[in-house]
């Protein structure tokens, strides 16, 4: 559900889980998380059926990530004092990404607004009468906009701070003003407008059913209604604590598609580069072509593990050997 | 100067031989300037002799001719030499200098070669075809035509200047040390020797002693004693000694060695009863010691040959004899003669030669070698027969008749081998000159000579005549005492008389001696079989160095070996210091290698500075620390190195003893900012986000100062501390003075520098205060990142080069460039090092400007929040001084209309619907009109104010308290309470409620949250309290003011309604609603709740 936060849809989501998803945590377990993540590579722009090597790949590399995100999550906290990992936590891990923080931040805003605009709905009126409709919603991103301001207007969108932003510098918390321009929303808004307009490219030739079709495959999620299975996966009461808090799972299933998305658009990179080489007079049409092989997911993992030269430039001139850190992807 | 050698002819034996060594000694010479024309280092250090060129006139020399006019310069220089050493004007006073003239030429070429040019027996590699043994053997076969004095002293400094000569190589070339273990095994084998030698002589009481003392033999006297002429100037110490003989714990002996090292100038061999005895043994011994020294081949004949080794050897050799032996037989004294002593000598060589058959047996080469070296030095040793002095005295009785005494005292001239304490009378014998000066009135005087004894006739041998040259002056043997008789010598010293003028006599013997021993027949003149077996092959520049060093290798070596006893550093060995006279001696030979370099290079180049130089010399504490010598070369005692100091940082003296001042030369300031900022638009931003943030977080104390003041009922000046940043400053150093050029590489100062930085960084990144130690951290970091950045850089700029594409057609080599250029240098190594320009870029722009806006609306919110939390009412429109707030003409400040932004109802006024009864939008109280509260909290940030606020509103004097004596003033009907209460108080004066402590005060009327009274309260039930109330307020009239704020006028109904309330009830029913300052009615509870 949580894939693209400012869909419009998300309530209707919320409410009807579309068939193709397994309702129940006691649902076959592996089986669930490969069909998601065939989804979401659907999403990410992958048109074939990967096969399942592809995808147990995948999930394999989205687990170690998770489970070492939560291990540096652990630690972290550890030496904040605490016992409990925290959202911040979470977010210190991936705070070099700006885009995909300020992607995290917009999805957790929506999250709330949600939230209190159900809370509204199930306390008052009890309808879903601002759902727009589904199908009619060509551009996701144009509609999530609009949908948002008349949100905002119901109640105030809570800004999700950084615990190294400019409040935590005084001692005391003040509202913020509502004439108060965020520069950064800006910027999280153009991240997250390249990742609408991707969208929209690939979505651009679809018929209406495709269209049905891309957008149930956009409410895959590893979290979603099967938090207990995710907890297992992720190894919750082995690595970390067993009782994760509502925001840090969703944070998780937030970043696990990212993670899938990025994988496969590297891998379909990967793979292009490599068919570009031998391109012909004779190549396959596009709709026939081989879905990635696990071997461009290896060849996009590695690339992404690539050590960058600033996390080299404290050991040269020294001959320690440097211990290789998982990078978060 | 002119030298008359024609009257050198006339003399009628001596002619042949004062000629050949004459042209010997021209020979050498020449061949010292032909070796110094090929080697232009030296043609400065030899000078030519003056005299040189008269032979030279005479055409007695041959090779000289060819070498002499490139010589001539430095004539001059040598001649002042030459004066110095010899007192030539004398020269020509008599023809007996004819002699003089070899031996002056002796004596010049000694002191060539002391100059420094290579010794007669190192002249070889300048000339091959004559060999050195060639020459050394002709010096050795003619030996005996000259002055055995100068013999001995042309030998001595031989050898000198071979030890000058191998020092001097100590600056040119470099030895390797390979040769160092060899040398402390061969120098332990002679310790042991030594050793066992001293051992053996323990054993048997030394005869030296014994012979010593004859005169006193009963032991325990010291005056009796063998102490030599010191008896004379210790005699009181030593009566002493003797008179407390019994309270010494030390034997004769010891005591004995301890006086003769106390006289410095005495040697151990010293003896008052034996003439002679003490020059002859030093020069014996040492003679002993400088073959000993020889170790690569005195090696095999330093111990008696052991019988398992040569089970023959006893049978062929019927005496055996080694230099342990003769050692030791020299430490017994018993040698009585010079001849004894080189005859034993000799026996080695010749038992050795006649044991080894074998012309290839290299025990042969070694003999053969030794014994060379031992006709070399054998003439040092002075030609004297051991005698008692009881019958030298007799002789000397018997000469004194006709003597001419005291001539020749005023000779100071030191002997080279003669005693030490001794004024030997033979001395004049070397200084042929002054001799000669005095011959003429002595030879008038004709001395009974007759009379003297054989020791006595060569000691003038050398200066009158050339025949003593062929005397055999044995000891027994009388001579021409008529030309001798001058030398006696003056009774005054005692010292016996013969001296050297016999030595060659010696010579001659022990030549014969070997020739006679030797089965082989060879005789140390032979040419041929000395060259056939002579097996040296080493270099013998090398060989000398060897020799001169092999001693002080073989301490330094040992010294080594101690301290990394089996591979491993000794951690028991005393640590290695550096002593002065290490320096200094490292000093002294790194002059003396200047000089040298200075000597041979051109012209040196700045002369101003070369007299300041000199003027130097060896400061180092001379004096201080006792003076080893050591010849060795400096790189053998790193320990004492000195590093160069720079010209300018010397200390120097002009002339008239004041310090040259250098400083302006090179001292310079630091310049200012430094170790700052510099200034930029970067810095300039960063400190205005940090004052930003200072102001902020004054703001931001405020804030906290208030909403502490809601949550609690009571405040504390103390409670809030007080928010007074420092602006940031930034130090620099000190003025600084340096001497260098460049950066200062202060590590610690560049280090603090860093650290200041970094927290600053740490401040403009929000943190307001840091530990030291994440500071030091970040700092460390920050500095190795840095280091690897500029090493990076450092490697991309030291890229070889390469070439430009177009090659200038002029050169042929086409022109280099660097690989990179110092834009692509820096960029390629913040690449390598992770940061890329928009890296950098992005940090400014988000982490700087963008952090400085978003800190200026932060400070604006803390602001805005700051006054709404002061002064609800006072909105953005309201204006600077609120003034706005009256122009929509409301009746806030009137009617207190604020709560309504908090829809808050205070005192139940809406409820009551007094709103609709006064027409009033609101009823609310202002919240700053709370004065109390407030000032409280301006009191707390300005605590300087206060005291001003009293003066204004003077508190009432207190009240009077009720005592025993002024109770009658009080009103009758409660006088009999008052004195109830005044009884149970115990007569002491009643306490007023205000002054009880807290908990004995009488509970106050509450109110609730709400403000409004809803049912009347009840009478408290402390009757006689309210009653003591009241009657206090009935008696005063006034209404008690407690408080002490300025603004208290205004409130001064709050105290009395508070008080008086449960009194006045009944009688006014809700006073406070219609009561104007209904204001007065909130209590503190209230209000915190409602906000």
């Amino acid at each position: 559900m949580n894939l693209s936060p400012h869909q419009p849809q998300d309530d209707t989501v919320l409410q009807s889980p579309c068939d193709g998803q397994p309702e129940d945590d006691d649902l076959s377990e592996s089986k669930e998380f490969t069909e998601h993540i065939s989804q979401m590579m659907f999403v990410s722009g992958e048109t074939g059926e990967p096969s399942p090597e592809t995808t147990t790949l995948i999930e394999q590399i989205v687990q170690q990530q998770v489970q070492e995100m939560l291990r540096e999550c652990t630690a972290l906290a550890t030496r904040r004092g605490s016992r409990s990992i925290s959202t911040d936590d979470l977010m210190m891990l991936i705070r070099h990404d700006k885009a995909k923080v300020s992607r995290l931040r917009h999805f957790l805003q929506w999250k709330d607004v949600r939230k209190n605009l159900k809370d509204q709905e199930d306390s008052g009126k009890g309808g879903g009468a601002e759902v727009p409709d589904l199908g009619g919603d060509d551009i996701p991103g144009v509609g999530a906009t609009g949908q948002g301001e008349s949100a905002k207007k119901v109640s105030k969108r809570a800004k999700v701070d950084l615990p190294w932003d400019v409040q935590s510098y005084y001692s005391e918390q003040v509202p913020a003003r509502d004439d108060e321009e965020d520069e950064e929303e800006e910027e999280m808004n153009y991240a997250t407008l390249q990742r609408l307009k991707m969208a929209d490219e690939r979505t651009k030739d679809m018929t209406r059913e495709e269209y049905v079709h891309w957008s149930d495959c956009r409410q895959a999620s590893f979290t979603f209604r099967k938090g207990k299975r995710f907890r297992e996966w992720a190894g919750f009461g082995i690595i970390t604590e067993s009782k994760p808090n509502d925001d840090i799972i969703d944070i998780l299933g937030f970043l696990t598609f990212e993670i899938v998305q990025t994988l496969t658009e590297e891998a379909l990179k990967s793979q292009t580069r490599k068919r570009k080489r031998e391109g012909g007079l004779f190549d396959p049409p596009e709709e026939a072509r081989e879905p990635v092989q696990p071997s461009h997911v290896r060849e996009a993992y590695r690339r992404l593990q690539q050590s960058s030269n600033k996390s080299k430039a404290m050991s040269a001139f020294s001959r320690a050997m440097q211990r290789k850190a998982l990078k978060f992807i | 100067m002119a030298q008359p050698v024609a009257t050198t002819r006339g003399d009628a034996i001596g002619e042949e031989d004062p000629r050949y060594t004459e042209f010997k000694d021209n020979f050498a010479r020449s061949e010292a300037r032909l070796a110094a024309l090929f080697d232009p280092r030296r043609s400065i250090q030899a000078p030519s002799r003056p005299d040189e060129d008269k032979r030279e006139a005479h055409g007695e020399v041959n090779a000289v001719e060819v070498s002499q006019p490139t010589i001539a310069p430095p004539r001059k220089a040598a001649r002042t030499i030459d004066e110095d050493d010899y007192g030539d004007d004398d020269e020509e006073e008599d023809e007996d200098l004819g002699t003089a003239s070899p031996l002056q030429s002796k004596g010049a070429g000694a002191a060539r070669i002391v100059n420094g040019t290579t010794p007669q027996g190192l002249l070889v590699p300048s000339l091959p075809k004559r060999p050195s043994n060639d020459r050394r053997s002709t010096a050795s076969s003619t030996e005996q035509l000259k002055s055995p004095g100068d013999m001995r002293k042309k030998l001595e400094e031989d050898k000198k200047a071979a030890e000058d000569a191998a020092r001097k190589s100590f600056h040119t070339l470099f030895y390797t040390l390979e040769s160092d273990r060899d040398a402390m095994l061969e120098q332990q084998k002679l310790d042991d020797l030594d050793r066992q030698v001293e051992s053996e002589m323990l054993g048997q009481p030394t005869s030296n002693t014994s012979a010593a003392t004859v005169a006193g033999p009963q032991q325990g006297t010291l005056s009796s004693a063998n102490l030599g002429a010191s008896s004379l100037t210790l005699k009181h110490l030593i009566a002493r000694i003797d008179a407390k003989r019994h309270m010494v714990n030390a034997s004769d002996a010891q005591l004995r060695n301890l006086m003769s090292e106390v006289r410095k100038n005495r040697s151990k061999w010293a003896s008052e009863d034996k003439v002679n005895q003490e020059e002859l043994y030093e020069s014996c011994e040492k003679v002993l010691m400088e073959l000993k020294a020889m170790t690569e081949h005195a090696a095999p004949f330093l111990q008696r040959v052991n019988k398992r080794e040569a089970p023959d050897y006893y049978n062929v050799i019927k005496h055996p004899m080694d230099i342990g032996t003769m050692l030791k037989k020299l430490k017994q004294l018993q040698y009585k003669s010079k001849k004894e002593f080189v005859d034993d000598l000799n026996l080695i060589w010749a038992n050795c030669l006649k044991y080894n058959v074998d012309p290839q047996h290299f025990l042969r080469k070694k003999a053969l070698y030794m014994r060379k070296e031992t006709e070399k030095l054998v003439p040092l040793i002075p030609e004297l027969v051991v005698r008692d002095r009881a019958e030298v005295e007799a002789e000397e009785r018997r000469m004194q008749n006709g003597d001419l005494e005291g001539v020749e005292d005023s000779d100071d001239e030191e002997p080279i081998m003669a005693s030490r304490g001794r004024k030997a009378p033979a001395k004049k014998g070397k200084k042929p000159s002054s001799t000669a000066r005095k011959a003429p009135g002595a030879r008038l005087e004709g001395t009974p000579g007759a009379e003297s004894k054989p020791p006595l006739p060569s000691i003038r041998g050398s200066t009158s005549t050339l025949n003593n040259e062929f005397f055999r002056a044995d000891s027994d043997a009388p001579m021409e005492g008529s030309q001798n008789g001058l030398a006696t010598p003056p009774p005054g010293t005692l010292t016996p008389l013969g001296r050297h003028g016999i030595f060659s006599s010696g010579a001659h013997g022990s030549q014969a001696d070997v020739s006679e021993i030797d089965a082989t027949g060879e005789s140390v003149s032979g040419v041929t079989t000395s060259q056939a077996e002579d097996l040296d092959l080493d270099d013998i520049e090398y060989r000398t160095w060897k020799q001169v060093t092999k001693k002080d290798r073989a301490t330094v070596a040992a010294e080594r070996n101690r301290l990394f006893r089996n591979n491993r550093l000794n951690a028991e060995e005393p640590a290695l210091l550096r002593t002065k006279a290490g320096m200094r001696r490292w000093l002294r030979q790194r002059n003396q290698a200047t000089e040298e370099g200075k000597a041979e290079g051109p012209a040196p180049a700045k002369d101003g500075r070369e007299g300041v130089q000199s003027t130097r010399g060896e400061t180092l504490a001379e004096g201080i620390e006792k003076e080893e010598e050591r010849n060795l070369p400096d790189y053998y005692d790193p320990l004492s190195a000195i590093p160069d100091l720079d010209d300018r940082l010397k200390w120097v003296e002009d002339a008239d003893g004041q310090v040259i001042y250098q400083a302006e030369e090179f001292l310079r300031m630091v310049p200012k900012g430094q170790f700052t900022a510099p200034e930029s638009v970067l810095t300039r931003k960063m400190d205005a986000n940090m004052r930003q943030m200072q102001e902020t977080r004054k703001v931001c104390a405020k804030i906290g100062i208030v909403k502490q003041m809601q949550l609690q009922s009571q405040t504390y000046q103390n409670q809030f501390q007080k928010y007074e940043p420092q602006p940031f400053r930034e130090a620099d150093v000190e003025p600084l003075v340096i001497s260098d050029e460049g950066p200062i590489m202060s590590q610690w100062v560049c280090r603090a520098a860093l650290q200041r930085s970094v927290g600053k960084i740490f401040y403009h990144a929000g943190f307001e205060e840091f530990q030291p130690s994440a500071l030091d951290a970040i700092t460390d970091i920050a500095g190795t990142f840095f280091k690897n950045l500029v090493q990076t850089l450092g490697v991309y700029s030291a890229m070889p080069k390469i070439k430009t594409e177009q090659a200038t057609p002029i050169s042929e080599k086409a022109a280099l460039k660097p690989r990179f250029t110092a834009e692509e240098a820096i960029l390629h190594s913040l690449h390598e090092n992770g940061v890329d320009l928009e890296a950098l870029e992005s940090y400014v722009k988000d982490d700087v400007d963008r952090l400085g806006s978003k800190l200026s609306v932060m400070h604006d919110r803390m602001r805005s929040h700051l006054a709404e939390l002061l002064r609800p009412a006072l909105n953005a429109d309201a204006g600077t001084d609120g003034v706005g707030a009256f122009n929509d003409g409301s009746e806030q400040f009137v009617g207190g209309d604020f709560a309504e932004d908090i829809d808050e109802d205070f005192f139940g006024f809406k409820e009551l619907g007094l709103d609709k009864e006064f027409g009033l939008a609101s009823l609310s109280v202002p919240f700053h009109l709370l004065q109390n509260r407030m000032h409280n909290a301006y009191r707390a940030q300005n605590t300087s104010a206060t005291e001003t606020s009293g003066v204004i509103f003077e508190p009432p004097p207190p009240y009077e308290p009720v005592t025993i004596e002024n109770v009658s003033s009080q009103i009758g009907l409660v006088q009999p309470f008052f004195l109830r209460k005044l009884h149970a108080n115990g007569d002491l004066p009643l306490i007023e409620d205000e002054e009880l402590p807290p908990k004995q005060r009488f509970p106050r009327p509450r109110l609730p949250p709400s403000g409004k009274i809803t049912s009347p309260r009840k009478r408290p039930q402390k009757e006689l309290q309210q009653m003591a109330k009241k009657k206090r307020k009935l008696d005063d009239g006034t209404a008690k003011d407690d408080s002490a704020t300025p603004n208290v006028g205004k409130l001064k109904p709050i105290g009395k309604l508070r008080l008086e309330m449960p009194q006045k009830e009944g009688s006014q029913p809700e006073p406070e609603k219609d009561d104007g300052s209904a204001v007065g009615m909130i209590s503190p509870e209230s209000i915190s709740a409602a906000a």
